[in-house]
């Protein structure tokens, strides 16, 4: 307890509580027209543009490092895998927490899935690989708490057919994160078209969030490694620069591979023209800050072998990613009409998921063997 | 499932999909729904509309809507704007509205109703997860409130802007919009309310065929009255509500953007990977993994020897 | 040929006939009430004298054709020049209450001539034909100048003494 006020960022936390909740309750009792600008030209706000599509892409850690882990047999990732696997499902899972909030109707969100089904929409999708998804990163985390708790069988049986759910992790979500970008094909018109390609905008969302995936990964690590020092093993501590390293090239080849689709979605829908307008400066900002300076940081990190650099990389890389998929879903989305700004209370409430996110995210990493090897295991 | 099964279940399922959607499917293989043959529609000739917001009143009593913030018979409304500048547009207890625009060179200003057109595509119902939309044989796009979740993609979807939402609703926030009258009227064979209480015959009802080949009849009939567009006739692949105009519809809050493709048109690119995804992705990748283990296998194995 | 004419001719006579416009209109120098939309509004009550004195005597100012003269309409002359005398000047009996019955729709649909096809219904007609010339001439235009409202006028519009309570504006942007 002592030590619960002694943390400076636990009084932080406090305030946004204090704040946070009441506001979060009077959403569920006066309505979103209550809590947010949603409107008929803007449907979606903070809570999707921030809660879904900017939380998903950060969560694709799970599937790369399961990926790279168990399917393509680069054991030295071991010690952060599971760091990996966590940011993938708390990630996912606060992503439907923020659905949840703005959707409002807990008992309906089963409905897609069981009620009444439209499976050839985009949504549908998002929605079945979403969930399937949480369950299949779910059974992969069953190891960490099954170590905890002290058993044994279930942590057997998810050995046997972790192959399986590695690729069915792949599959789910190079669908679904494209799912999220293919969303926007249905608004060809709303969406600027810097921000809009109908023939591509599924790749861009999928292969940006795999260097969003693996940047928020350095980017957890990183905290972890100051803020919960105490909890982390010596193979993590000392493993991480390298797996930081080997995580950025990753990352740097995603990224390029991002620019270079990006480049190619100018040049097929002819948008150079509109580089030159405001709305350009805000793209070229976005690309330069968000895509085109982490790539340097990486690429130079990885020459020279400094772990430091590849994490200030990755932390661009994460802003440039929220700016992305917030362009996409609020800024560049309705250009032709107006800009729409989130209320406060919208914002605040979001701030608050989003706090109670790390909330969560904290006490695992306090407790579960996620930054540590239980001791069972490491002979 | 092993992989026999999963091949013969697919197999099963394609053709039960095959069978029992083969009238559809003709023309989902053509490429895009061209809409029900016998689909009704209504066209407006908007340059007989007076404003008198009649229809807007029609459209009140006829679904129920609340009582609106002002008289119908208040034309203090046409001056009203929204956030942006925007003129007036349907709201969760407006279905339909007109504007007023004052066009140069026109000698009186020109009145625009607006609602939902009715796509023969619509891009609400190709984008609903939940299958809450129903484009009807007769032409209407009606809604299920029962299961609408509340995502607002159909929201995002149209391009017209048409469906509301009750945002001040905390319990069930529904999807509100132009059904056409499908309940009350057109189900049984019955022009739309606003149609029907319009005093100066703007709109015109009728089969859309039939209201397709009269509108371009009336543009010959008078060279230069008209623009010579019916608008929605192919826009976003054509829609049940068409238009006539005598002055440019881009200068009257029309989208002349929109293209003759439907919305989910666009949305193809994408769906066509996901098969493509789902059965290559599996056998790709297991042999990744056989291949990069192999490597460490044979890794292990020299540092035995 | 003659046999569909007189089906059309049967089917007007049972629309007027059952319009609740049927009084003769061949009645010139009277003030009768215009009263197909009694429902919202009170009878309109019709000036034919002054109307005939303000169009100097040219009936076929508002009329395409009175009983006795052939259609002057430029719409219809092409066709109708030789076609005689019509047989009844009612609006009602060309201009159909209902212009969206299926059976209407049929007809419309099926009669190749364009100005059959976008012939307006007996109410669209008269405002037409009433507005149109009043926007010309400077006669009144508003709802109310013509139509006196009824309670269930009011209650339709909302307006009168149903007319919302201003300041409860709960309006979304």
């Amino acid at each position: 307890m002592a030590q619960l006020i002694r943390n400076p960022f636990n009084w932080i936390l406090a305030v946004i509580y204090a704040v946070g909740l009441p506001l979060t309750i009077g959403r569920f009792i006066f309505g979103l027209g209550w809590a947010t600008h949603s409107s008929y030209d803007y449907p979606w706000g903070l809570f999707l543009g921030w809660g879904l599509f900017v939380m998903v892409p950060l969560s694709a850690s799970g599937f790369m490092l399961g990926t790279t882990v168990e399917l393509f047999g680069r054991k030295d990732f071991k010690p952060i895998e599971r760091l990996g696997l966590l940011n993938g499902l708390l990630g996912y899972f606060f992503a439907v927490v923020f659905l949840q909030v703005d959707l409002g109707q807990p008992w309906r969100l089963v409905y897609p899935m069981f009620v009444s089904l439209g499976p050839a929409a985009v949504l549908f999708l998002v929605a079945w690989h979403v969930a399937t998804y949480l369950s299949v990163q779910i059974a992969e985390l069953v190891p960490a708490a099954s170590e905890f708790m002290g058993w044994i069988k279930p942590k057997k049986f998810i050995k046997s057919i972790v192959l399986g759910l590695t690729i069915a992790g792949i599959i789910l979500s190079t669908l679904h994160q494209g799912a999220l970008g293919a969303l926007f094909t249905y608004a060809p018109g709303k969406v600027h078209p810097l921000w809009f390609s109908s023939a591509f905008q599924w790749f861009h969302f999928f292969c940006s969030s795999i260097f969003a995936g693996l940047s928020m990964l350095i980017v957890v690590s990183t905290l972890s490694k100051w803020f919960l020092k105490w909890r982390c093993d010596k193979t993590f501590l000392e493993s991480l620069d390298r797996c930081t390293l080997g995580i950025s090239k990753g990352a740097s080849l995603a990224l390029i591979t991002y620019l270079v689709i990006k480049f190619i979605a100018l040049a097929h829908d002819n948008n150079w023209g509109y580089l030159l307008t405001g709305w350009g400066q805000w793209y070229l900002f976005e690309i330069t800050f968000g895509a085109i300076i982490p790539l340097a940081l990486f690429t130079t990190a990885i020459r020279s072998n400094r772990a430091g650099l590849a994490r200030l990389a990755a932390f661009f890389a994460v802003f440039g990613i929220a700016l992305n998929r917030l362009n996409t879903a609020l800024i560049a989305f309705n250009w032709n009409l107006y800009q729409e700004i989130p209320h406060w209370r919208e914002a605040i409430i979001a701030i608050m998921v989003y706090a109670t996110y790390i909330v969560v995210y904290r006490a695992v990493l306090y407790r579960l063997p996620i930054l540590y090897t239980w001791k069972g295991d490491s002979k | 499932m092993n992989r026999r099964n999963f091949i013969k279940g697919s197999l099963a399922g394609g053709l039960a999909v095959a069978a029992t959607a083969k009238t559809e499917k003709a023309d989902a293989a053509a490429g895009t729904f061209g809409g029900y043959a016998d689909s009704m529609g209504v066209l407006v000739d908007l340059t007989k509309c007076v404003g008198c917001r009649t229809c807007e009143a029609a459209c009140n009593k006829e679904q129920g809507l609340p009582e609106p913030d002002k008289p119908f018979d208040d034309y203090s409304v046409f001056d009203e704007h929204r956030h942006g500048g925007l003129p007036r547009r349907t709201t969760e207890k407006e279905y339909t509205i007109v504007n007023r625009y004052e066009v140069e060179g026109r000698e009186k200003p020109l009145y625009r109703k607006f609602q939902c057109n009715h796509c023969n595509e619509p891009a609400c119902l190709t984008s609903c997860f939940v299958n809450a939309y129903t484009k009807t044989p007769e032409g209407a796009v009606i809604y299920n409130p029962k299961v609408c979740v509340g995502c607002r993609t159909c929201m995002i979807a149209c391009p017209f802007y048409v469906p509301t939402y009750s945002y001040s609703s905390a319990i069930n926030p529904v999807v509100k919009k132009c059904i056409m009258c499908y309940d009350t009227r057109l189900k049984f064979g019955r022009p739309p309310a606003c149609v029907e209480a319009c005093p100066q015959g703007v709109m015109t009802f009728g089969k859309r065929k039939d209201l397709i080949s009269l509108a371009h009849k009336m543009i010959d009939a008078k060279p230069g009255k008209y623009v010579n567009h019916v608008y929605g006739e192919t826009e976003v692949g054509g829609t049940s509500w068409m238009y006539l105009s005598d002055v440019p519809f881009e200068e009257i809050g029309f989208n002349t953007h929109l293209g003759p493709q439907p919305i989910i048109n666009y949305v193809k690119d994408f769906l066509a990977i996901v098969p493509m995804v789902l059965t290559i992705w599996p056998a790709l990748f297991t042999g990744f993994h056989l291949l990069a283990t192999r490597k460490q296998a044979n890794k292990d194995e020299s540092n035995k020897a | 040929m003659s046999l569909k004419r007189g089906k059309l001719i049967g089917l007007a006579a049972i629309i007027a006939m059952a319009s609740p416009f049927t009084q003769p209109l061949n009645a010139v120098g009277e003030v009768f009430e215009l009263s197909s939309l009694s429902n919202l509004y009170e009878g309109v009550s019709f000036d034919h004298d002054m109307h005939i004195e303000a169009a100097s005597d040219n009936c076929a100012a508002c009329h395409h054709h009175t009983a006795g003269t052939p259609t002057q309409d430029p719409n219809c002359i092409p066709c109708h020049k030789n076609s005689g005398e019509a047989e009844s000047a009612a609006c009602s009996s060309c201009h159909e209450a209902e212009p969206f019955t299926s059976a209407n729709l049929e007809k419309t649909a099926n009669t190749p001539y364009l100005h059959h096809k976008e012939k307006p219904g007996l109410m669209a007609a008269l405002h037409q034909n009433c507005l149109g010339c009043h926007s010309e001439v400077g006669g009144p235009l508003g709802c109310q100048d013509c139509h006196t409202m009824t309670d269930k006028g009011e209650k339709y519009y909302n307006t009168g003494k149903y007319a919302p309570k201003p300041g409860k504006e709960t309006g979304h942007h």
